[in-house]
């Protein structure tokens, strides 16, 4: 059952189009991201949800309940904000009380309630603090217990961890996303993080121009993007262009490219001939040292049994700790960038034979 | 003072600088000082030397009943100025925050035009004006609503300035807990700009107590604001009396200063 439906909603600024005809279906208690760059559409989508913005036409439902036209306090939402914007006046009881006072709950309903939610959020004994005596990270977990001891049934986040540093913003993804599966929430998260979209999840909406790149689990955004710009905007990825010699299968093929032909994946129904480009992720690169003088030329461009191997030359290494990234020139001139993990043995100006499977390319649209 | 307490060596510009700031100062308070000095002076006229403590002067003041009257009608014409306006700046400041767009910079400037005009321009613009609408100078109404017009820009500015640093999502917080627009304005704005507000009436309380162009063109008849009465006694006299009136006005400011100070904190004043 659908918990929340977006239906076709536009939204123009003027000449500006912010938003156009996007339509995001969302399941009872799943935890959705919209995820893209400033600009995208993908706050004022979650403005629109939550009622802050009007949209110019399309519908949202929240269950079978038409809320297009509702005012914000008439649509039972909870948000959290990346500005907190806890009430600074106020302890941090008094914050959580608030809603449960507009709803008319009695006092010692609304006591236990705080005192759960506190406890949810492991804030117990500082309910009598003050906003401004309380670290970010903690002012964030407020906001949330505020948001949630109303018991909405819609939890809307809008990057609440942008204002939070790197350590803490790990540690809340994983707070937040066990809390949210705990309490069962139906969640709309705004994001431009991808990593932070990839591991909170059940869906991610990848939002580009006012339009839904697309909309999916994380991996099948991950693994099988439907266009360049998706590929790009999660991960690292390489891409190498080609032309469809022919179809091996359903969705595998066989293309030619400048390095010769290797065997892909991609979705199916690919005509023979059509422009694509072959997308390899750096961390399903095997880099193994070119082993001449052996004759065993593992065939730059030979299709194989679904393995494929490029030739080239290392032309940069970078050191990231956990791992390498070496940027390797294939004889095509070509950049491929490759993960090498452990000591990297491997050194710049080094030939090397590159290695992937066939099930780890996906083939995009050029 | 942010450089001596950052520890950084004092060179010899800055010490010159800081005691020219100090000349400043002194210059500037130093006839208050003295004014406030010889309000306690028992000699008889308003100069020096001092000849003993006394509080004859403001004895004379509060014994004389123009003074007292003029008094009254002061702290009466201030303290209407000051409701007024805590509630139409408020309103205003609002509104051009708020819901003013295409025109918000011209509104504001329109807003804030009492402090720049001269005074004087507004007052003789004023008379013409209730000249005009037959009002005249008979009445109360007049020199009040001029006190309005020209302290309405400090609680405009002060409100504006309270809710330019509010974090509006904080109203949408509220909204999104289930509060309506009112429970929002109450329960969450109203108490992020109550400093403003609070600043802003003392401002002008203090400056409609003390302002005296205005008064001098729309007084209404037989009827004296107490700068006006001081500068009427010191035509004729010249005795302390006028001195205990000034370190009566002084003490006043200095009690809004301190009840700003302790209500919102002096840092909050901004312009």
């Amino acid at each position: 059952m659908t918990a929340l439906t977006i239906d076709r909603i536009n939204k123009r600024y003027g000449n500006l189009h912010i938003l156009k005809d996007i339509s995001i279906p969302i399941g009872q208690g799943e935890f959705v991201s919209l995820l893209g760059p400033s600009g995208c559409g993908k706050t004022t989508t979650l403005r629109c949800i939550a009622g802050f913005e009007q949209p110019d036409s399309g519908r949202i439902l929240f269950g079978d309940r038409d809320v297009t036209r509702a005012l914000p306090e008439q649509r039972d939402i909870g948000m959290v904000f990346q500005s907190y914007a806890l009430f600074p006046h106020m302890t941090v009881a008094e914050n959580l009380s608030f809603g449960l006072e507009v709803r008319k709950v009695s006092v010692p309903n609304r006591q236990r309630r705080i005192a759960d939610v506190l406890a949810m959020v492991r804030l117990e004994g500082y309910d009598k603090r003050y906003p401004r005596e309380l670290s970010g990270g903690q002012q964030q977990r407020v906001a949330l217990a505020r948001a949630l001891v109303i018991e909405p049934s819609v939890l809307l986040l809008d990057e609440p961890l942008a204002n939070l540093d790197a350590t803490l913003r790990d540690e809340m993804r994983f707070f937040i996303r066990d809390l949210q599966q705990r309490v069962g929430i139906t969640s709309i998260y705004v994001t431009h993080d991808q990593a932070e979209a990839m591991v909170m999840s059940d869906k991610i909406v990848v939002m580009s121009a006012g339009t839904i790149s697309q909309f999916g689990s994380p991996r099948e955004i991950y693994e099988r993007p439907t266009s360049q710009s998706v590929a790009g905007f999660i991960g690292r990825s390489n891409t190498i262009s080609g032309k469809i010699a022919e179809a091996l299968g359903q969705d595998s093929y066989k293309v030619d490219t400048p390095c010769g032909s290797l065997g892909t994946t991609g979705p199916a129904g690919l005509a023979k001939g059509t422009d694509v480009r072959i997308m390899i992720r750096p961390e399903n690169i095997r880099t193994l040292r070119h082993e001449a003088g052996t004759g065993h030329q593992q065939g730059a461009g030979e299709a194989g049994h679904g393995e494929n191997a490029l030739a080239g030359a290392v032309i940069n290494s970078i050191y990231q700790g956990s791992a390498n990234q070496l940027a390797v020139k294939l004889g095509s001139g070509d950049r491929i960038v490759v993960d090498v993990g452990g000591r990297n043995p491997l050194d710049v100006g080094e030939q090397v034979t590159l290695r992937f499977a066939a099930r780890d390319t996906w083939l995009l649209a050029s | 003072m942010t450089r001596a307490s950052s520890g950084v060596e004092k060179t010899i510009w800055d010490r010159l600088f800081t005691a020219l700031v100090a000349a400043i100062y002194i210059f500037l308070m130093f006839p208050i000082v003295l004014v406030v000095v010889l309000s306690f002076n028992s000699g008889e006229f308003l100069a020096f030397p001092l000849e003993g403590f006394s509080l004859r002067w403001f004895e004379a003041l509060f014994s004389n009943k123009r003074f007292l009257d003029a008094t009254l009608y002061s702290l009466q014409i201030a303290a209407t100025s000051t409701i007024v306006n805590g509630v139409i700046g408020t309103l205003a400041a609002i509104y051009v925050a708020r819901h003013a767009t295409v025109a918000r910079d011209y509104i504001r400037l329109l807003m804030t035009s009492p402090l720049l005009v001269p005074e004087i321009l507004t007052a003789i613009a004023l008379l013409f004006y209730f000249y005009e609408i037959r009002i005249g100078t008979d009445y109360s109404i007049g020199i009040q609503i001029g006190h309005i017009v020209v302290t309405f820009p400090y609680v405009f500015l002060n409100v504006s300035s309270a809710l330019f640093n509010f974090d509006r999502s904080q109203e949408e917080a509220a909204r999104s807990l289930g509060a309506g627009g009112w429970m929002t304005f109450r329960r969450v704005t109203l108490p992020a700009i109550k400093p403003g507000i609070i600043t802003g009436c003392l401002f002008a309380f203090v400056i409609s107590f003390d302002i005296f162009n205005i008064s001098l063109l729309l007084k209404s008849l037989g009827k004296n604001t107490l700068p006006l009465e001081l500068f009427d006694y010191l035509r004729f006299n010249f005795d302390p009396t006028a001195a205990a009136i000034a370190s009566l006005s002084i003490f006043m400011t200095f009690a809004a200063i301190l009840i700003i100070d302790r209500t919102v904190g002096l840092r909050s004043l901004r312009f």
